[in-house]
Formats: C-alpha cells, structure tokens, sequence
C-alpha cells in the first residue's frame, strides 16, 4: 500500500528558517536518517523537498493555450514543504513514520510536532474513471 | 531544473469533479495522460501520481511516547492536494507551459478546467543551498 506523507506549513516559512546553525544540522541529519532507513527497509518509494513558497507560482492556461503566471496566494494558503511517498503493509505503519518525522528536531533539539498530512496513494486512477 | 506542478483543490472542488459524467471524465483523463506522454517522449517526465480523496486524509502526530496521534478534522478552507507531476526541464518557463496545458485540459463539455497549478522548483535538487 503507498501512502503519501506531507508536510505542510503556513505562509510564514520563506526561507531557511532562523534557527542556530547546529539545530539546522541536526533537523536535516533526522531527515536523512530517515530516508537511509527507509530505503534499508525497502519502504521508500520517493522523497522531495521543495523550495520554499516565495517561489511558488500559480499558473492557468490563457484562451491561447500560453501560460498566465501569478505569484499571489491566500493568507491562509497551506504550502507543502516536503514529502515522502513509502510502500508499506498497513496504515498503521504509515501512521507511525509519520509521527516520526512529526517529532524531527527543531531549535534547542525539541521535537517540532508538525502535523503531518498522510493519504493513501492508488497504484492508478478509479476504475470508473478510465 | 526539477518543478514540481501540484493540482491543489478545496474540498468543493473535490465534490464537483465528482459531479461530472462519465464521457467528461474519460475526456480529461485522456488529455492527461497524453501530456504524460508527450513528457515521456521529451525525457521531461520524472513522475506523476494521483492521490486518494481529501476524506481518506489524516493528520498525524507524535504522542507523548512517539506513538502516533491521528485526526481527520481539516479546515474548511483547507487546499487538498489531488496530483502532482515532477518534470525535469531546461528553465522555469518550460514548467509553467506544462502546468498551462494540464490547467487547459477539457472538463465539462469540453471546456478547458482552468485549474490553477501551483509550480515550484525541487529543493532537493538543489541541495546545495542546505545548510
């Protein structure tokens, strides 16, 4: 079963965040940490980090086809900063890698508790969609 | 450069698409998956996937003891991601003439869905950049 694991976050994160160099370091070798895990398991299907969200672009088509860009979002626009795509037996253990990556270390090494957004990922579209 | 085009819709969104006939659906699919090939064919194409509805969403955290806590109460106003594309282009521009088509692709009657695609370059390929 694949699962998705998002981790979204507010408007507010334009960038690295402001923490000591050391917390920094410490957030990004969780991260790694679990990827290598993950793909020792056989569990990891894909993981991305995006840039941050002063970059995302809003793109529509115009009556020619062309792109029409914007770069203006609703305050209250949530921002995926990352996510993990793992192959896993139950939800349950979709549920638990998520709760790790909830509890990455943030500033002063305290876990961060971000929510972290898990859907399930179909092998392919609905049936009654093809 | 890896982009990433996300399809991001509030629940209504979600609902309408529902709403839509069978033939309309067929239609939309179809011009999907020949932007996935047409993506293919250019070497562009990194990957694509659609995700489960917003309703089999969970909201997951770390207990006390790490264990995880689960909740299915989202915001109203909250942007579900339905798919994404990662295409590996030669500038940004490329990305957001992709993102134009799929936001052009037909939905009912025939009429261009108008979605708007949130692009944004993969950080992860610029790892450079990490502290």
């Amino acid at each position: 079963m694949k699962y998705i694991l998002m981790m979204n976050t507010m408007r507010a994160s334009q960038g690295v965040p402001k923490w000591p160099q050391q917390d920094l370091q410490a957030h990004i070798a969780f991260m790694q940490g679990l990827v290598k895990e993950l793909k020792e398991s056989g569990e990891l299907v894909m993981a991305e980090g995006l840039s941050f969200p002063n970059e995302a672009k809003l793109v529509r088509a115009d009556s020619d086809g062309m792109p029409i860009t914007d770069g203006v979002f609703p305050e209250s626009k949530e921002f995926l900063a990352g996510f993990w795509i793992v192959n896993v037996s139950t939800p349950e253990r979709a549920y638990m890698l998520a709760a790790r990556i909830s509890a990455a270390p943030g500033p002063g090494g305290a876990p961060l508790n971000m929510p972290i957004e898990v859907r399930p990922v179909p092998s392919g579209p609905p049936p009654e969609m093809v | 450069m890896k982009y990433i085009l996300m399809m991001n819709a509030p629940r209504q969104g979600f609902e309408t698409y529902r709403a839509w006939s069978e033939k309309d659906v067929q239609t939309h699919m179809a011009a999907l998956w020949a932007i996935n090939k047409d993506l293919t064919e250019s070497g562009e194409f990194v990957g694509t996937e659609g995700l489960a509805w917003w309703e089999d969403a969970k909201l997951v955290r770390a207990g006390k003891n790490g264990s995880p806590v689960t909740d299915g109460v989202f915001p109203e106003s909250k942007e579900f991601l339905a798919g994404y594309w990662i295409v590996d282009v030669e500038n940004p521009e490329r990305a957001y003439e992709i993102a134009a088509r799929i936001s052009g692709a037909p939905g009912p009657s025939g009429i261009p869905t108008d979605m708007p695609i949130e692009v944004r370059q993969i950080m992860t390929s610029r790892r450079q950049e990490l502290p």
